[in-house]
Order: C-alpha cells, then sequence, then structure tokens
C-alpha cells in the first residue's frame, strides 16, 4: 500500500498550532510566583494561623478552542461548559453531542475509536460501558491563573530543540 | 457548538487497529485492508491476528475505512487501539 | 531530520503490535525510531496516586519524563487511567520544586523563630543528629518521633521501622496511614485475626449487586468505578446500592441511592442483619462451620485528651475498650432484633423501602453482593465496630472469598497496604501483622534482624492524634515527617497541631519534594526525590504487590526518604542510642553504627551492585555500596513467608504487573480462606479464616453509638471532609499542574441551596465555616457536583490556603485511633 513518507522540515512542523497551545507551562504568570526553595507558595506566602481572603469562584473557560495535547494519549480538556449537562445511569449528555452518529449533525469531535474497545480488547458497537463517565478523564478548565509554573516539556518541543541545535551544526 | 467543520482539513490522522479474521479467510481479509486508501499492515501473527494502520485526514475518513474493513465478511473482530491526530494548518508561526 | 508523521504512526504501530502480542521486525522495544533524536525509553511503574494501584507506562526522553500513558498489560486497568493519572508526568515539574536542604536560622545559626535559610546536607544532617541525641540524653526514646506514610515505598517504611524501633528504640513511629486505614485493619484483625481483603478486583466482573457504603468511588478510585458501571452497564441484571451522608457523583449510577444521617450507618448495617435472621436467609451450615459470635464492649469513648468531658462519662475508654464475650447465635439474634426496619428508618431518615430492597441484595442466597467501603466507615468514631458489622453481613450469608461475594475494605493510599499496614509502620506494630505487645513477636524481630533481646520496646508508642498531642505538650521534641502534608492533613490544626509544631521546646524535621504546609511549618526542610526519581515498591489495595525502577534523577540536591534515612543513621553509633546492658549483650556491635547495625551488615546489605541490570539508575544503592532496596525487600518478606504474607522474589516483580501475595510456590492468590484459590486453607475445611487459631471468624454483637459532637442550637450544621477527583490529597502534587490547578482551583463549601437561602447566602458568597475550635473562609457552591441534605455540608481538604482541618475535630475511633473527619458541627457565616 501507499507509503506516506512525507519529509516535512522542522520549520513546517512549528506551524502546528498544537505546539502554540501544548505547553501552559510557557504560559505568563505573575513573576513574583517563580521562587525555588522559598515555602508557602500554594497559599500566597501567608502565616498558617491566618488567612487571605478567598479568591472569587473562577468562571468555566468556554471558547470551544481545543487545546493542545501534553502526549498522545492524554485525553483532551474539555473546551466548553457542562454546566447541566448529566451522565448518569439513564443518559450521557455529552454523546448527544460526541457521538459517532451525531458528528455530522453537531460537528463535535467524534469520542476516540479507543473508547469502543472492551477491557478485553474487543470492538463493540457503541462506546464501552467501561468509558461511560467521561468526567473521569475529561475535565473543564475554569479561568484561574496557575499558581505555580511547571517545567514539564513535551517531546516535541524537545526534540525540536535538539533538531535545532543539530542544523546549526 | 464547535468552530470546526468535517470537510477537507489540514489534519493527518494515524489509527491503528488489530483485526481477528477467519483463520480460512486471511488472506482475503489481508487483501480487502490492503485495497482501502491509507492502510499498511504491519505484522500478522500466528493466530491470524492482523496488525495494522489506517491514514486518512479527517474522522469521518478513518471511521469510513475503519467500516470498510469491518463489514468484510472474514472479519469476526476488529479492534481499534490507538488514534492520534497531527494538525497541519500552517499559521503564521515564527521559529 | 525528524518526520512527526514516522513518529507517531510508528507510536500506533507500537501500541496495537502489543496488544496483538506479536513483535513489529522494524520495531525495537523501547526505540520508536532509528533516529537518536526521538528515542523515548518506555519502563512501567504504578501510578503515584491511589490505592486502585493502576499501572502506567512512562516514557522518558533526555532524562525527562514526557509520556505516560494506561498499561494495557496491567489487569488493575487494562490502560485507563484517571484525570490525575493521565497528567502523571508533570507532578515532578512544578518550579518550586525544592533542591537544598532550608534550616530556620538567624545570623547563621539555627533559631526557631527564624527565616528559612539554605543549608548542606551535611549541615543539616550535623543539627539533626544534634538535636536527636540532645533529646534522646535528655528525655529518652519516648520523645522522639516519625510520621511517616501510605505513600512511602515498602522499603522505606521498612528502613523507617528499623531505624524508630530498633535504633533510637521508640515506638513513636505511625504513617498517614493512621488517618486512612487503621480502622479497616483494627475490623480486619478483630474478625479475621489477619490483615487485608480476601477478595480481589475480580470481583468487580462477577458480582451481581454492589454496594457502596460511604465510598465516593466514581471520584476516589474511577478505575475500579469503570470496571464497575462496565458490570453494570453490560449485564442489566446488576443492581448498584450506594449509601452516603450526601449525594455524589457515584450517585449518577446508584438503582438505590441512600443519604442517611451522619453515624446512623451502624444501625443499617444491625438492621440488615436482622433482616436476614428474621427472613430466615442465614446460611446456617456456613455459620455452623465457620464463625463464632462475640459480644463487644460498648461506651468506649470518642479518643480526646482524657480531660474532654466525653471521655470523662465514658465508662470503657481504657484498655477494655476493645474486649468483647463470648455468645450464641441466639443471643446475636435477639441483640440485632431491635433495629427493626421502622426503627432503623427513623434514626437513619432512609425510608423503610429502600432499607429493605439493600437488605435483600445480601439476604437473597441468588444474588453475589460485593459490598466496597473506605473513608466514611474507616474515619469514624465507630470505625472498627463499622468494619466488623459489615463483615457481619457477608458472614451470616457465607458471602465471601467467592468471586463476587466480596466484602472489600478499599485502601485510600496506593501503598498503605504494601507499606503502612504490611510492613507494619504504626506505633503498635511490626512486619506482618506482628505486634510489639507480643514478646514472641518482638523476638521474631529480633531474630531477623540479629539484634539482642530486647532491643525493640514493648509498650505502644504515640499514634497520629496523639503525637501533635503529645508535640503540643513538649512530651515529644524530636519529629521527623517524611512523604505526607499533616499540618494541613490533621484535624484540628489551630488547638494541636500548630501550636505543637511551633512548640519551642520542639525541633521539627520535614521532608517533602515541594514546599508545602507542613514544611512551612517546619525547622528544618528537606529536599525529597519523589515517584520515578527512586527505584520502590507499592502494594494496592488487592494485595498486588508492584515494583519500579530509578528512571530519571531526581532535581540536583533532592534525595530520596530512603536515603535520608539511611545517610542519617551514619551519623549514630550505638552507644548513642543503646543502653549498656543491651551493647553488652552482642559486644561485636560496639562502635558500629546504626547503619551498620541496621543495614550495611545486616542482611539487607546482603546483596551487591552487580544485581542491578547495568542499564538502571539507583541513586541510593550506588551511594551505599550495596542493592539496597532489594536488600530492605527480601529481609522484610522474610517476616511474611510461610506466614499467609508470603511475597516472591524482588526480581520477580520487575517482570510482572504486580501480583497479588500470598505467592506461593510462584503462584498469587486471588481469593483468601477458600480452599482451591488460598494455599493455606486446610484441606477439606471448605473455608479456613486461619488468621484465628479456630479457623472461625467472629460475628460481633455491637450498637448504634452516636458520633462525638452533633449539631445543636449553635453549630447547626454537620459538616463532612474528604477529597475531589481532579486533586490528591492535599494537592501538593496535583495543584502544581496546571491542567488539574486549572479543572478545580480552590477548595469550596457545597451547600443545599436552602441551606444557603436561609441564611441569606448565594452560590459564589464568601462565608465563614466556624467551629468551637477554629474557622475557615470559603466560598460557597450550590450547584456543585456534591449535593447535600439540609443540614450538611461538605468541603475538600485539597487547598492549601483554605485549610479545612481548623474546623475539624480530633476524635477517633478510640480502637483504630483513626480520626473522624466526616462529623463535627459547625455553623456558617457570611463575611
Amino acid at each position: 500500500m501507499k507509503n506516506l513518507n512525507i519529509k516535512s522540515a522542522i520549520t513546517n512542523l512549528l506551524a502546528v498550532s498544537l505546539l502554540t497551545v501544548i505547553s501552559i507551562s510557557f504560559t505568563v504568570v505573575a513573576a513574583d510566583k517563580l521562587e525555588i526553595n522559598t515555602v508557602a507558595t500554594l497559599r500566597d506566602h501567608t502565616e498558617i494561623d491566618t488567612q487571605k481572603e478567598p479568591n472569587r469562584i473562577y468562571k468555566v473557560v468556554n471558547k470551544d478552542i481545543k487545546q493542545g495535547r501534553n502526549y498522545p494519549m492524554q485525553p483532551p480538556i474539555i473546551p466548553h461548559t457542562i454546566r447541566g449537562y448529566e451522565v448518569n445511569r439513564n443518559n450521557n449528555k455529552c454523546m448527544s453531542c460526541h457521538s459517532r452518529h451525531r458528528t455530522e449533525k453537531s460537528q463535535a469531535p467524534m469520542v476516540s475509536v479507543t473508547h469502543y474497545m472492551d477491557r478485553d480488547g474487543n470492538f463493540l458497537a457503541d462506546v464501552s460501558p467501561r468509558r461511560y463517565f467521561c468526567n473521569q478523564c475529561h475535565v473543564i478548565q475554569l479561568d484561574a491563573e496557575p499558581l505555580i509554573e511547571n517545567s514539564f516539556i513535551d517531546m516535541n518541543s524537545l526534540m525540536k530543540s535538539k533538531t535545532v541545535n543539530t542544523d546549526q551544526h | 457548538m464547535t468552530k470546526n467543520n468535517e470537510s477537507r482539513t489540514d489534519e493527518y490522522h494515524v489509527a491503528s487497529f488489530v483485526a481477528y479474521p477467519i483463520f480460512e479467510q486471511l488472506t482475503e481479509v489481508q487483501k480487502a485492508i490492503t485495497r482501502v486508501d491509507g492502510t499498511e499492515i504491519h505484522a500478522t501473527s500466528a493466530e491470524g491476528k492482523i496488525v495494522f494502520t489506517i491514514e486518512g485526514h479527517s474522522y469521518k475518513d478513518i471511521g469510513n475505512k475503519m467500516d470498510t474493513i469491518r463489514n468484510h465478511k472474514g472479519v469476526i473482530n476488529l479492534s481499534p487501539v490507538y488514534h492520534q491526530i497531527l494538525d497541519e494548518s500552517t499559521d503564521s508561526e515564527n521559529n | 531530520m525528524i518526520n512527526r508523521r514516522e513518529f507517531i504512526k510508528a507510536n500506533a504501530i507500537a501500541a496495537a503490535a502489543a496488544v496483538a502480542g506479536v513483535s513489529v521486525p522494524s520495531l525495537a522495544s523501547n526505540l520508536i525510531t532509528s533516529s537518536d533524536i526521538t528515542k523515548l525509553k518506555w519502563d512501567k511503574a504504578p501510578c503515584r496516586f491511589c490505592g486502585t494501584g493502576c499501572s502506567v507506562n512512562v516514557g522518558v526522553m533526555d532524562g525527562k519524563v514526557v509520556a505516560t500513558h494506561g498499561d494495557i498489560k496491567s489487569p488493575v486497568n487494562k490502560g485507563l487511567n484517571c484525570v490525575k493519572g493521565y497528567f502523571l508526568s508533570k507532578i515532578m515539574y512544578g518550579k518550586d520544586r525544592l533542591t537544598q536542604p532550608l534550616l530556620r536560622m538567624t545570623n547563621g545559626k539555627y533559631d526557631k523563630q527564624g527565616e528559612f535559610a539554605p543549608v548542606s546536607w551535611d549541615k543539616a544532617f550535623d543539627v539533626m543528629a544534634e538535636k536527636a541525641k540532645a533529646t534522646l540524653n535528655k528525655s529518652g526514646p519516648e520523645a522522639v518521633g516519625m510520621f511517616g506514610s501510605g505513600q512511602w515505598t515498602v522499603q522505606e517504611g521498612y528502613a523507617a521501622v528499623k531505624l524508630m524501633k530498633a535504633g533510637f528504640r521508640t515506638n513513636n513511629i505511625d504513617p498517614n496511614a493512621r488517618h486512612c486505614m487503621a480502622s479497616a485493619v483494627g475490623g480486619f484483625m478483630r474478625t479475621f485475626g489477619i490483615d487485608e481483603p480476601m477478595g480481589c478486583y475480580d470481583d468487580l466482573e462477577a458480582a451481581d449487586a454492589f454496594v457502596l457504603w460511604g465510598s465516593n468511588m466514581a471520584e476516589m478510585h474511577p478505575i475500579l468505578w469503570t470496571r464497575l458501571t462496565d458490570r453494570r452497564l453490560s449485564a442489566p441484571h446488576v443492581k448498584v446500592a450506594v449509601l452516603s451522608t450526601f449525594e455524589h457523583r457515584s450517585f449518577d449510577l446508584a438503582d438505590n441511592g441512600m443519604v442517611f444521617t451522619p453515624q446512623t450507618d451502624l444501625a443499617i448495617l444491625n438492621f440488615i442483619a436482622n433482616y436476614i435472621i428474621q427472613t430466615d436467609r442465614v446460611n446456617k451450615d456456613f455459620v455452623n462451620k465457620h464463625t463464632n459470635f462475640r459480644l463487644g464492649e460498648t461506651d468506649i469513648g470518642y479518643g480526646l485528651r482524657p480531660e474532654h468531658p466525653l471521655e470523662q462519662v465514658a465508662k470503657n475508654n481504657g484498655k477494655t475498650a476493645g474486649s468483647s464475650t463470648e455468645i450464641d447465635f441466639d443471643t446475636y439474634a435477639k441483640f440485632v432484633s431491635t433495629y427493626t426496619a421502622e426503627y432503623t428508618a427513623k434514626l437513619s431518615g432512609v425510608p423503610v423501602h429502600k432499607l429493605e430492597a439493600l437488605a435483600e441484595l445480601y439476604a437473597d442466597p441468588k444474588i453475589k453482593v460485593t459490598s466496597f467501603w473506605t473513608m466514611g466507615f474507616n474515619q469514624h468514631t465507630r470505625g472498627v465496630w463499622a468494619n466488623n458489622l459489615a463483615y457481619n453481613i457477608h458472614l451470616l450469608t457465607g458471602k465471601i472469598s467467592t468471586p463476587g461475594n466480596s466484602p472489600f475494605s478499599l485502601t485510600g493510599q496506593p501503598s498503605a497496604c504494601g507499606t503502612a499496614r504490611e510492613v507494619g509502620t504504626f506505633s503498635h506494630r511490626l512486619p506482618a501483622d506482628l505486634v510489639v505487645t507480643n514478646p514472641k513477636h518482638r523476638a521474631t524481630a529480633e531474630k531477623i534482624w540479629n539484634l539482642p533481646s530486647g532491643t525493640v520496646p514493648a509498650k505502644p508508642g504515640y499514634h497520629a492524634a496523639l503525637q501533635n498531642r503529645m508535640l503540643k505538650d513538649g512530651k515529644l521534641n524530636f519529629y521527623w515527617v517524611q512523604c505526607n502534608n499533616n499540618m494541613q492533613a490533621a484535624a484540628n490544626i489551630n488547638e494541636e497541631a500548630y501550636p505543637g509544631y511551633r512548640n519551642p521546646e520542639n525541633f521539627i524535621v520535614v521532608s517533602d519534594p515541594y514546599p508545602t504546609v507542613t514544611a512551612q511549618a517546619a525547622d528544618l526542610i528537606l529536599p525529597t526525590a519523589m515517584w520515578v526519581e527512586k527505584e520502590g515498591v507499592y502494594g494496592n489495595a488487592e494485595r498486588r504487590t508492584q515494583s519500579w525502577y530509578q528512571m530519571v534523577e531526581a532535581p540536583t540536591g533532592a534525595k530520596s526518604d530512603l536515603w535520608q534515612l539511611v545517610e542519617f543513621s551514619k551519623r549514630f553509633k550505638v552507644e548513642d542510642v543503646w543502653p549498656e546492658e543491651l551493647i553488652a549483650k552482642k559486644p561485636d556491635v560496639r562502635g558500629k553504627t546504626l547503619f551498620d547495625v541496621l543495614y550495611k551488615d545486616a542482611s539487607v546489605g546482603n546483596f551487591s551492585l552487580d544485581e542491578i541490570p547495568k542499564d538502571r539508575l539507583n541513586h541510593e544503592s550506588r551511594d551505599f555500596g550495596f542493592y539496597i532496596q532489594k536488600g530492605l525487600f527480601e529481609e522484610y518478606a522474610s517476616f511474611g513467608r510461610g506466614h499467609g504474607h508470603d511475597l516472591a522474589p524482588y526480581d520477580r516483580y520487575h517482570q510482572e504487573r504486580g501480583l497479588r501475595w500470598p505467592v506461593v510456590n510462584g503462584k498469587e492468590t486471588q481469593w483468601r480462606f477458600k480452599e482451591g484459590s488460598d494455599p493455606y486453607v486446610k484441606p477439606g475445611s471448605g473455608w479456613d479464616f486461619y488468621g484465628h487459631k479456630d479457623g472461625r471468624a467472629i460475628i460481633f454483637a455491637l450498637p448504634y453509638e452516636p458520633p462525638a459532637e452533633s449539631p445543636d442550637d449553635e453549630y447547626d450544621l454537620w459538616l463532612s471532609t474528604g477529597r475531589v477527583l481532579e486533586h490528591w490529597h492535599s494537592g501538593s502534587m496535583t495543584q502544581r499542574v496546571p491542567e488539574l490547578y486549572k479543572s478545580m482551583p480552590d477548595a469550596l463549601v457545597y451547600m443545599h441551596p436552602d441551606d444557603a437561602k436561609a441564611r441569606n447566602m448565594r452560590r459564589g458568597d464568601l462565608v465563614k465555616l466556624i467551629s468551637r475550635r477554629g474557622e475557615v473562609q470559603t466560598r460557597v457552591e450550590t450547584r456543585g457536583r456534591n449535593k447535600p441534605p439540609i443540614g450538611l455540608v461538605y468541603m475538600p481538604w485539597f487547598d492549601a490556603s483554605r485549610l479545612v482541618n481548623k474546623v475539624t475535630l480530633d476524635a477517633t475511633d478510640p480502637l483504630s485511633k483513626q480520626t473522624d473527619y466526616k462529623k463535627c458541627a459547625i455553623k456558617i457565616v457570611k463575611v
């Protein structure tokens, strides 16, 4: 069969929008939070026996913009509000847009084919019951700035930085 | 709800599968798989399990190709294992 | 030149090939393409989080973890994780990761009131050793203590037990598993004489009915919940009953969801026993052959300080609290006969028809029923009783130790079983269910450790809640906290924990990868390595022991708990810690350090570095000069082999996705106490509860007794606390992962809308939760995932800036000493 042997230069690959959104570690965070070897970093340097006023409840990010994934198997983040969307014994609201037969109408991303596989690796006609409760793996995001930055680097960025170096030789 | 549309996108999809055919029809199933555009067989086990990939440009594309293979009467079981999408649209990305 | 399409295609092929069990010629097992740049090494490890014990594959590139995915080969999770597990690759990379020891100093000298300043490891150990020795000289071994963890590796727990009990000769070592599983252990020991579940996760695919007792599996054991969901939705006859003091996500699958008044679970359990007896469905054959009946002591107090009024009036809160007398079946039947449907419905608030539907699941001999419970039963002032009563209804019906018939005590932490319970890192225990109070058990330990008779102290030490009280009272003066966040986790921060740590007479050392609230309260902070930065073993809730290799280096300066414990032991000669009479019994230890006596020269030091596979990292072993993880494991395993706790040889665990003990003749055990499945069962007996000499389990007659602190006119609401799906425990790891933080950044208080309205509050309002012990501020949530009834609120404890344990009560089960986090009385006011 046809072998897809497309050569893509790194510069093209950088055009991938995946990368622009992928690294939340590069999001701008207030500079004074980046302190190594200091304490109380998750409570804004407040003494234990006092408490700063709790912030307002953050709002759900509802922009419907797909977030990049940190690595292939990561379940995608839910980019919209799910208020009132019930998933219970009788009804799975998520599937009313995301199931295979509904995506044409809804234009929502189809649930991944991996969800059709049962525990023993057999293919089922519909989503496997073991995948039924979507929220165990898929979560929403609120509009909160992370308190602490994370220096995780995804493998694509790592590869890119290495190739850039070798290109310069 | 979402802004994307599912017509020809700048996406590259690859999904991998394990097909379990009726052993006597192994060769026919292999042929049926390779007849589908974008497929590639990588291994076949002693019991006849076939490891293959399907490449395509959208969810719908992969789904259609998968259905074509699954419908072959020699296929007892078709297990999807892995599915990844690469968004290759060219935004202005500076290096 | 990188071809990203080829890269991901290769991943796809590798995954499918693994599933099909074939090898693809062009693929090496851990090289995805032939290019050096894309070299990705995959290796297995247990997930860092809950007691489910999923296995993950960890992808490492250039010394960093870049990906994880659920391990397809593990029978526990078969390729799935929960959202926390899917972000494991980020938990080690919070930017405030500690890399230097930090000591409170003023002008270059230790000062408890000083600010933290970086010091070298050498200086840190100097100060620690000085403080420990001073405390030992002044006040003896009872003034030193350690608070460890059900998230320690097995090896770390064992090294700590040896250091404390044999080195410093104190029993003041207790784990945070005291907050989590102590009541379950108490239940097992009383009913069966031996610890840990008899069933296994395979019960999930076999049961006809599931009952969740105060266990929110949907959020707290998600992968087990997926297996339960799979079973329920695949087989229409399967029924799910869920009981809790408030409605939560597990109710989404319930056929019979019941919200009951706190503490009345005791009554409901007795009602079911009564129902079984009244409807004549006792399995008489089983009961006659395999059980005894006993009447348990009552009015046993609430584990509070002796001066507390509740302790003053309790009749049996002393040494007799756990005692019992032999009775017969008729006496037992009479005892439970007062728990009629009407009485129980009135007490609990659960309607009669629901109670009876629930009872039917147990009574009907055709229904295979699995009961799950976790913190609802264990964090309970009568938690041991609740465990005993749950076993009662399985024993009366003979529904135990066969596939699907399973009273299953679920474990919260990843290794509360493997480390805390099995290794015995408790103030009263030794490995393999041995106890310090038994002279024969102490002699066994001393023999295996090759130490003189009398080394191991006989008196139980301070348990978790008592440690905080003794710190406050100035009786515990040198204290080392490892691998937990107890300042945030322990109840009653204002009255006990905080003054305890800040008491000028005390020197507090805290080991953690991150600067937690506990570190903030310490005097010396030690930067610690975590998870796959060290080799280790964990044991999960179904007795599955799993191992992993070190995969990446820890950040420069951070060292594992194991390295710290063992390195610290080099600072002590036996003369520093043992009296002359003891040394005289074994003169060849003269002049030796604890490192020599407990580790290097003990059988812990038996295995050379050659036994480590050549391409493996192993910082600790290479530093100490021998394969220490294997040595610790094998010496520890010698306690349990041949005694129902058999572990396989260490190297085998690196090949398997874990094995369930007892592993006898290379074969793991799925169902214990059952002939055909458990090699320890006496042939011909059918069932053999060999933890007791006569092979019989005990059915206990125990009543409902009220909680320690119920709502009254002033403090008019119940407060229940617990976790949420997105965060693990105190959030020290998950709050540093941006996606998990943003999925739930703050701990809110979940309230019924009518309760809010009655207090003139709306969703989002700033409020204060106030109890007799303190207050904490947060915001109101009236439409969240948790829907409490009127009169009860729920607040999670993952939030370092909203410390709910400032208001909780440190009442415990007097038998298990486990804190009741689910019931105290508060009021809520608008700020």
